[in-house]
């Protein structure tokens, strides 16, 4: 215990001692996150959509004064279908509206009215949104109008439930937090321990009476700390700039973003093991934790949408667990039992890193 | 009156195939000046690290100041000193902060730290630099520096490997003197180098060829029997044999 002591003084001398790799440690998340949270949005706002209103009557009116009610659409009113093509295809406009001549007459009538949506499908994701947000938009249209049935674009009455704006950010700003956590921890312990190696420190500290265990979670403690200031940084961020909300407990959040750390900070370990210098370690925990960790957590691509075979590789992503959990608590509230297996499995697979680590760690010398 | 500090029986490591050590024999008496010498990839430092308790043999005895390397590691580790050619000082600490913090974990409480810390800053003349990030610190300084906290804790036995690595001849010379200072202290020097006219320097060698030990004794002996002018004769000599065989 007391050797322990001395060490984590050491590493926290080591730290301090290096304020520029601090400040890029706690500045890094901080850049990256306002970077990509404001790149990565898939919502749409002002897009330009042509309106051709063969009625030309109140009803119809009143639904593009709707549609341009919201700060979605900008509606371009054209005479002919001709010139909506030609401004879908000069890319002036996504989408096209076009209204049947007798759409009011259907109305009072009671009638399904025909509406036809025509999708610019270059981008397949804003056209999808759009889709989604004209739908949203009828919607609202035909039951003030008292309408009792869907119009027929509409094919599903939907019901947005915890993220009634279908806000990006509520899925973004979960994943980001896990991909910066991830990068940070894992590249501060592998620079770390490599750094010892390249020194021949590490040698030196193996035939002293320290343990490889008191080496490890000596090294993993003074980051945890880092880890914690990371994580305040981020969920400030989080809350104040993208407006996250926080429906479940925040000592909850902290605790697990502080397991899910400890993973990440023992994956590092695991990649020092194996790199014999800082370089080498540094590019393994940037290039060999980033992609995966981006496009395999579910943070952007759906998991659902996988072939098989890389869905189960999805399982090995500490991140996937992460961001589940993270959604329940942030957005959700869910009861603990809710996300309780999640934790479970970061736990697990922090116990089977850091074991397999130790033993690389002793094997080099056995 | 020559008590043995280390005693090493038929040991032999092997890595897959390859044997690095290959059953070798040696004894090295208390306060002696233990030269290990060989060429690269000759065994030496597969040999040192079975002594420092961080490698286990495939078979064979060695014994570490009265402990088994097999089973007693923790306590080998804990009555030898270990100093490599990188001087193994963190740069990023200072003078002081390297001394407590390798002098700590040996164990040695806050009151024997101070005492024996002060007696290092003091003999190396360094104490106004106490305060001093090793960085800025001349290689001869950090070479001195180095070997003095390798035997803060009063160590039976003191590993050295290439200690002397990368310096001018006058520091090597000038370090040399604090080796006899430390071996007059009682404590026991096991050194393996490249330079063959530091093997002058030592009691006894042992010339390590291939796994094996291809000479053992004092300088004076090895040149007689070899019938060379000096080590760098001795050595070739030694070395070419085998190639021969």
């Amino acid at each position: 215990m007391h050797n322990l002591l001395i060490f984590i003084r050491k590493e926290i001398l080591h730290i301090l001692r290096d304020p520029r790799s601090l400040s890029i440690m706690i500045l890094m998340p901080l850049a990256e996150i306002l970077l990509i949270g404001f790149v990565m949005r898939f919502e749409i706002e002002h897009t330009n959509i042509a309106v051709y209103d063969m009625a030309k009557q109140h009803s119809s009116v009143q639904l593009i004064q709707r549609l341009e009610g919201g700060k979605r659409f900008s509606a371009k009113t054209v005479d002919s279908m001709e010139e909506a093509e030609r401004l879908l295809k000069s890319n002036k406009v996504k989408a096209i509206l076009r209204i049947s001549p007798d759409f009011e007459r259907k109305i009072l009538n009671d009638n399904e009215p025909t509406l036809q949506l025509i999708l610019d499908a270059i981008d397949p994701n804003t056209a999808t949104t759009i889709e989604a947000y004209m739908n949203a938009v009828l919607n609202d249209y035909f039951r003030d109008q008292g309408m009792s049935y869907s119009p027929q674009l509409l094919k599903i009455d939907q019901l947005m439930y915890y993220n009634p704006m279908l806000k990006s950010v509520y899925g973004t700003v979960p994943g980001l937090i896990s991909v910066i956590l991830m990068l940070i921890c894992a590249l501060m312990t592998s620079v770390s321990l490599t750094r010892e190696k390249e020194m021949g420190t590490l040698n030196v500290l193996l035939i002293s009476p320290l343990k490889p265990i008191q080496i490890i979670i000596g090294k993993v403690i003074p980051y945890l700390l880092v880890s914690l200031v990371n994580i305040a940084v981020i969920l400030v961020l989080a809350f104040t700039v993208f407006k996250m909300p926080l429906a479940g407990s925040l000592l909850l959040l902290i605790l697990v973003s502080l397991l899910y750390c400890l993973c990440a900070l023992a994956l590092g370990f695991l990649i020092s093991t194996k790199s014999q210098s800082q370089q080498v370690a540094m590019m393994v925990s940037l290039a060999g934790l980033m992609l995966p960790t981006t496009l395999l957590s579910g943070m952007i691509y759906p998991i659902k949408n996988m072939p098989m075979w890389l869905q189960g590789i999805t399982y090995l992503m500490p991140a996937r667990w992460f961001i589940n959990i993270l959604k329940h608590i942030m957005l959700k509230a869910s009861p603990v039992s809710a996300f309780l297996p999640d934790i479970g499995i970061l736990l697990l697979m922090t116990l089977v890193i850091t074991a397999i680590s130790l033993h690389n760690f002793k094997v080099r010398f056995k | 009156m020559s008590e043995t500090i280390i005693t090493v029986k038929d040991l032999t490591r092997k890595f897959g195939d390859f044997t690095a050590v290959d059953a070798i024999s040696f004894d090295v008496k208390k306060g002696e000046i233990f030269g290990f010498l060989g060429a690269n990839g000759a065994g030496k430092t597969t040999a040192m690290r079975i002594l420092c308790g961080l490698l286990s043999p495939t078979s064979g005895q060695a014994e570490v100041c009265g402990f088994d390397v097999y089973h007693q590691s923790e306590q080998i580790k804990l009555n030898i000193g270990y100093m490599s050619q990188k001087f193994s000082l963190f740069d990023d600490l200072t003078v002081w902060e390297n001394i407590s913090f390798y002098a700590g974990i040996y164990k040695m409480s806050k009151q024997e730290i101070k005492i024996a810390g002060e007696s290092l800053l003091e003999q190396l003349e360094l104490t106004k630099y106490r305060n001093r990030l090793i960085k800025s610190l001349p290689l001869g300084w950090k070479q001195k520096l180095s070997f003095s906290i390798a035997i803060i804790h009063k160590p039976k036995v003191v590993f050295l490997d290439e200690p002397t690595g990368g310096v001018d001849p006058i520091t090597r010379r000038a370090f040399w003197d604090m080796i006899y200072k430390a071996s007059s202290e009682g404590i026991t020097i096991f050194v393996t180098t490249h330079y063959l006219d530091e093997a002058e320097y030592c009691d006894r060698i042992s010339m390590m060829v291939k796994g094996r030990i291809a000479g053992l004794g004092t300088p004076a002996e090895l040149k007689t029997r070899f019938k060379a002018k000096n080590m760098y004769d001795v050595f070739l000599k030694l070395a070419r044999g085998t190639d021969n065989a």
